[in-house]
């Protein structure tokens, strides 16, 4: 293993005003300082950069480094949450720039944990991951019935699913979901994605599921890559 | 039809047995169903290496990826192997590794005498009398054995007979009316006849406390006339071959009524084991034992009644029961004790058990004027605080690790464990039994990481300083490093001072299982502090409870924050306070019907549903606090 290092996007000086510096911001990012983030940010929409520039040179850099920490296990969920906060105010002005500029998002993600069971950690820094990859989250919560899911899947068009299960008990209701989801006549309309301390690559092949993500980062490295394999229309 | 395959399973000292089985059976199946015990701490997922085996003979499988990241490439080329992950492909011969090192294991039995406690008043409610008694001598206007005896039982005391008897005990009444010529003792549980025997032996009454754990099982025997201890008997959890925590075995035994049984027999027998030896240590006949407490997590008590524990593992974790409950020793059945009622306590919710009631009885914290809080360090941490007339629970997973478990180098508290580390240009340690160490246990873990951010080895997130392993001593540079992998890990021990062929070592891995495990508890007791509004400077008392919590540094918990920062005279070891709990309520009918109220009143706060928990566990996984944003 190397030690991440911080990706700096190749020409972004080409797409910043004249003797611009995105440094602060990386490091704001990647330190959690989110009060800073929220100014820089603002700062730079106000002097007129593109949004999808801040966000994929001012943001992202600070962002992926510690993303690729928390995969290697190098920072651990506090530092990543703190991140993940810092990042949310920052694109949380970027969104509706680009809203405006008609960005489509990468597909509707529906995600939720199972059936009983309550916690929902994991759950919100993937679903904070998500949203930062550009993904449109519909997040249900915690204890979330197999019928919740199915509703929601069908009102919003969902394209992928991801089912959280923290328990070694309730595992089992991601198995029960996707068959609810086949008893629906929907298994094929989406992707589901499964994920929690308990679960497996293995439990995901047992059970039917698209794929498994080992952390937060595999779970969007995940969503990416099966946003583009083929499924069925919705109705 | 598949192929069968015969295996056999040698352990460290040369047991051995042979099962057959078909090929693709799983290793720790087919081990189970020769009854070899092999740990699987986590359940038998692939994530910890308890369960691992060393193929003497024969064909194994390649090794899968959950085997190569928990043993390393070393240990798998030389044919080790997570029995878990592993399907037999033909006949093979495999070692248990490690060995079961249960000898000089430290489970901790009471902690207290209750000769000095002048509160404590023996009354057990069992009483044994002996009277005189005819058999009935009428032919014409008939009376019945039994109603001779009871009728001279009433006589002499003040107990009104008011149950029927049950058949056990009505089988033994002809004989013990006439065998010694109408000279019977008789023995009663409050007010219902629980044995009849021929002769006088009232002063041999004897009851046994147990308190069941998840991970291990101790017993008292205790003489009901003196209050006298006079075995004590303990061993590991024999259930822990289903996983190490709660959850995992809840799991096992899910929606299969049968896999509950396996679970059930498991207990019960070990606790039928237990009884045997302790009365053959004491010298007392199991007839004899007529009252057993038990006490235990909620999942071990319904379990132990062989209540489906399923719901017990889905939100809201609801208990099937929480009264308190007397089970007569024949309907359960508990062979070695056929003539006790066996007294189970209260629960107070799905994951705040009779273990918990019995410490709240021992450590009288309900009768505290001051606030207080007693700490159970385990597999679950339950937290009790408050003062009188106001009790608040809560229970916090966390998880094996502080005992050793899915840690790389850890171990249970037995002979060759770290437990203690000093760290100043470089790195010492003790261990238990002093003998070469094996690896490392929950009170060297916790230990070990106070030192290491003292000495600038680990940061407050949890991170190894391997960037800055150069401003450290030489000494401990060299420990500081990077793995095969790439990842860093600290050197705890060198193969060279080792009792192993490998230097015993802290992975990154490792800290941050310690930092959810330790972040459970103190999020637990910072939780109930916020709910009760009881700021650090209010405590008069934090008390650890459990037989972990007697072996931990005080000193370095507070510094990982696994305690609150309380001044360390402020914290004191309870000992075995589940076990005394239990030992209290053989001995009184008072206190065991004490903490029936008490279970009433202990108002439980669930975590995991708490709006601030979050936010308080995601703070309380750090080491030190964080600065100031």
């Amino acid at each position: 293993m190397t030690e991440p290092t911080l990706q700096i996007p190749e020409g972004w000086a080409e797409r910043a005003p004249e003797g611009w510096d995105w440094t602060p911001l990386w490091e704001a990012v990647e330190n959690g300082g989110h009060i800073f983030t929220d100014e820089f940010v603002q700062n730079s929409i106000d002097i007129g950069i593109d949004p999808r520039t801040i966000l994929d040179d001012g943001l992202f850099p600070g962002f992926n480094l510690q993303g690729d920490r928390f995969s290697e296990q190098i920072i651990f969920i506090p530092e990543m949450l703190i991140t993940a906060r810092a990042m949310k105010a920052g694109l949380a002005l970027i969104r509706p720039l680009l809203a405006a500029k008609a960005e489509k998002p990468l597909g509707v993600f529906v995600i939720g944990t199972v059936l009983g069971d309550m916690h929902d950690i994991g759950q919100s820094i993937v679903t904070i991951m998500l949203e930062n990859a550009g993904f449109k989250i519909i997040n249900l919560g915690t204890d979330v019935h197999p019928d919740k899911f199915i509703e929601t899947a069908v009102a919003e068009g969902a394209d992928l699913i991801g089912f959280s299960a923290l328990l070694s008990t309730t595992v089992y209701y991601q198995k029960v979901t996707i068959e609810e989801f086949e008893k629906a006549g929907h298994r094929n309309k989406v992707k589901i994605l499964i994920g929690g301390a308990p679960t497996t690559q293995e439990w995901a092949d047992e059970i039917g599921a698209d794929g498994w993500g080992r952390d937060a980062i595999a779970a969007v490295h995940l969503a990416k890559r099966l946003i583009a394999e083929p499924r069925e229309a919705w109705a | 039809m598949s192929k069968t395959v015969s295996v056999t399973f040698v352990t460290a000292d040369q047991q051995e047995k042979t099962v057959i089985g078909n090929v693709g059976d799983s290793m720790l199946e087919l081990a189970r169903q020769a009854g070899m015990e092999i740990d699987a701490t986590c359940g038998g997922r692939g994530r910890c290496r308890s369960c691992r085996v060393k193929a003497l003979s024969g064909a194994v499988p390649p090794p899968s990826v959950a085997d190569t990241v928990q043993l390393g490439h070393e240990e798998v080329q030389e044919r080790f192997r997570l029995s878990c992950q592993t399907k037999v492909i033909d006949d093979c011969t495999l070692l248990l590794a490690p060995p079961r090192e249960e000898t000089g294991h430290k489970i901790l039995s009471t902690g207290r005498k209750f000769d000095e406690d002048e509160d404590f008043g023996l009354d057990s409610g069992i009483l044994k009398t002996k009277i005189t008694a005819k058999a009935p001598t009428e032919e014409h206007h008939q009376t019945s054995d039994i109603d001779e005896i009871i009728s001279a039982l009433e006589a002499k005391t003040s107990i009104k007979v008011s149950s029927t008897l049950r058949l056990e005990v009505l089988r033994k009444v002809p004989v013990a009316l006439r065998k010694d010529f109408g000279e019977l003792t008789v023995t009663t549980f409050n007010d219902e006849i629980i044995d009849v025997e021929p002769g006088d032996t009232s002063d041999k009454k004897y009851g046994i406390a147990f308190d069941i754990g998840t991970t291990s099982i101790v017993g008292s025997l205790m003489d009901l006339q003196t209050g006298e201890e006079l075995a004590t008997v303990g061993n590991v959890n024999p259930q822990a071959v289903y996983g190490g925590d709660l959850m995992s075995r809840i799991a096992y035994a899910m929606n299969d009524t049968k896999k509950l049984q396996t679970l059930r027999a498991k207990a019960l027998n070990a606790v039928n084991d237990h009884i045997k030896a302790a009365c053959k240590q004491a010298g007392v006949s199991t007839e004899h034992v007529y009252k057993v407490v038990v006490v235990g997590n909620t999942c071990m008590h319904h379990v132990f009644l062989g209540i489906d524990v399923t719901y017990l593992g889905l939100a809201p974790y609801a208990p099937s029961m929480q009264a308190p409950i007397v089970v007569p020793a024949g309907d359960l059945p508990l062979k070695a004790a056929p003539n006790a009622r066996v007294c189970l306590l209260p629960v107070i919710a799905g994951f705040v058990g009779a273990d918990t009631i019995a410490c709240v009885l021992a450590t009288r914290i309900y009768d505290s004027e001051e606030p207080r809080a007693l700490v159970d360090i385990g597999t679950n941490g339950e937290v009790v605080m408050g003062r009188r007339g106001k009790l608040m629970a809560c229970s916090a997973p966390a998880g094996p690790a502080l005992e050793g478990g899915q840690i790389r180098h850890g171990m249970r508290g037995s002979v060759g464990a770290i437990e203690k580390v000093t760290i100043d240009d470089d790195l010492s340690f003790e261990t238990i039994g002093d003998a070469p160490a094996i690896g490392i246990c929950g009170s060297g873990l916790i230990d070990a990481i106070a030192k290491m951010l003292a000495a600038g080895v680990v940061d407050p997130s949890g991170r190894f300083r391997i960037k800055k392993r150069d401003d450290l001593p030489p000494a401990l540079r060299d420990r500081l490093r990077n793995d095969a992998e790439g990842k860093a890990e600290f050197v705890l021990a060198w193969a060279s001072e080792s009792g192993k062929q490998e230097d015993i070592t802290l992975t990154q891995t490792d800290l941050r299982q310690l930092q959810l495990a330790k972040g459970a508890i103190f999020s637990g007791i910072v939780t109930l502090q916020n709910v009760m509004k009881l700021p650090n400077e209010a405590f008069a008392e934090i008390m650890l409870c459990g037989g972990f919590g007697n072996y931990i540094s005080i000193e370095s918990s507070i510094d990982i924050r696994l305690l609150p920062d309380i001044p360390a005279e402020k914290v004191t070891y309870f000992g075995n306070a589940a076990l005394l709990g239990a030992q209290m309520a053989l001995l009184s009918e008072t206190e065991r019907d004490r903490a029936r109220t008490l279970a009433g009143e202990i108002e439980h706060v669930a975590l995991a549903a708490h709006p601030d928990f979050q936010d308080i566990f995601v703070d309380a996984m750090a080491f030190m606090e964080p600065a100031e944003a």
